[in-house]
């Protein structure tokens, strides 16, 4: 059970009830809403990283799950198990990521693997070895790697809050999939 | 060595150039307008938290401090410590904060030593148990809930998650720390 009351979009300011329901009424939304004074900011944030155009869903979606099941984050793999189906994963594809090691014989490419695997070092250990930043670089370029780092800082950190307050997982309301900038 | 180059911010759109003459020429930001499509709203974020006045300026460094040093990050714990000391905070009170993250009871008397009152210390636990084991048990939530209540408890979080988050980005890229630049609250 969630253990702070929901705000109603209804009850919200009109900025913040606007930016609820661009992506809509999840549980998530409605709990952090509780923090008026800077939840808008935190929306904002959050349309700018989910808008960008610069990772595909794909490799973003892959990064979401592998902070959530590392974060043990119930309401994020929930969540994002659902959106990644959409986001082109196959259903062995998502329950490899969400486990302790199948993700590294799973058959993902090797910038996916790559950033799997720096997800997975950066979180368990805080750090991260410079040849694998070294290596993503390469691959990604400085846009794509900062935004990745920068997905993987969010995912955990909203893990933390989720965990916090137990949110509890929508029934079906899912994060809708936002047109790119 | 930083291991992601950082942007010139001379070159940057009026936006970023503002927002960064404002906070200082900090080399996170350098680092971070690497990806101007999410670095506008990443900064809208910290505009929020810091114009806030749910949590002093003591209380949010407080906070601050104790994430940074879970999160072993020397780049956010270098901006902060100055700031902490801004803020009122002690040495003994700062030497406290940075203190081993074992075990809490120890903690919680080192704390008291350093006097932080009781809503700081129970902020601190707050940080240390959510750091250590991503979640709050049930006695911790009820003794964090009935001195903060919903929205500060919520904002108090939202902090947390975004020095958490950003200690991951910063210690990825090996961030050294700025030799003059200080960061603007």
């Amino acid at each position: 059970m969630t253990r702070i009351p929901y705000r109603r979009p209804e009850d919200m300011t009109e900025r913040a009830r606007e930016l609820t329901l661009e992506r809509g009424n999840l549980n998530v939304y409605r709990v952090l809403a509780n923090a008026e004074k800077v939840y808008p900011g935190w929306m904002l944030a959050g349309r700018a990283a989910l808008t960008s155009p610069v990772l595909s869903r794909r490799l973003r979606e892959l990064v979401v799950l592998r902070t959530a099941c590392l974060m043990a984050c119930p309401y994020e793999l929930g969540q994002h198990n659902d959106i990644a189906r959409t986001a082109g994963l196959s259903e062995s594809e998502i329950k490899a990521v969400v486990s302790d090691s199948d993700w590294q014989t799973a058959g993902f490419n090797s910038v996916e693997l790559a950033v799997l695997q720096l997800t997975t070092e950066l979180l368990i250990t805080r750090g991260v070895a410079p040849p694998l930043v070294d290596h993503v670089h390469t691959e990604l370029g400085s846009e794509a790697t900062v935004e990745v780092l920068m997905i993987i800082g969010r995912y955990a950190g909203l893990a933390l809050m989720l965990n916090a307050l137990e949110v509890d997982l929508d029934e079906t309301a899912r994060l809708p999939n936002l047109p790119t900038t | 060595m930083t291991r992601i180059p950082l942007v010139n911010l001379e070159q940057q759109p009026e936006s970023i150039r503002q927002w960064t003459a404002r906070r200082g020429n900090l080399d996170v930001f350098r680092l971070l307008a690497n990806a101007p499509k999410v670095f506008g709203g990443w900064t809208d974020m910290v505009d929020e938290l810091f114009a806030s006045p749910t949590f002093d300026a003591r209380m949010r460094e407080v906070i601050i401090l104790r994430v940074a040093h879970l999160q072993a990050s020397r780049y956010e714990l270098g901006q902060h410590m100055p700031l902490a000391r801004s803020a009122g905070l002690t040495d003994q009170q700062i030497d406290a904060i940075l203190g081993a993250g074992g075990d809490a009871e120890d903690l919680g008397g080192d704390f008291e030593k350093a006097g932080f009152d009781r809503a700081e210390r129970v902020a601190l636990d707050v940080v240390t148990e959510l750091c250590g084991t991503h979640r709050l048990s049930d006695e911790s939530f009820a003794l964090a809930h009935g001195v903060f209540g919903d929205e500060a408890l919520t904002e108090l979080l939202m902090i947390v998650s975004c020095y958490y988050g950003l200690a991951l980005v910063l210690n990825a890229a090996d961030l050294e720390v700025d030799v003059a630049a200080r960061f603007r609250p």
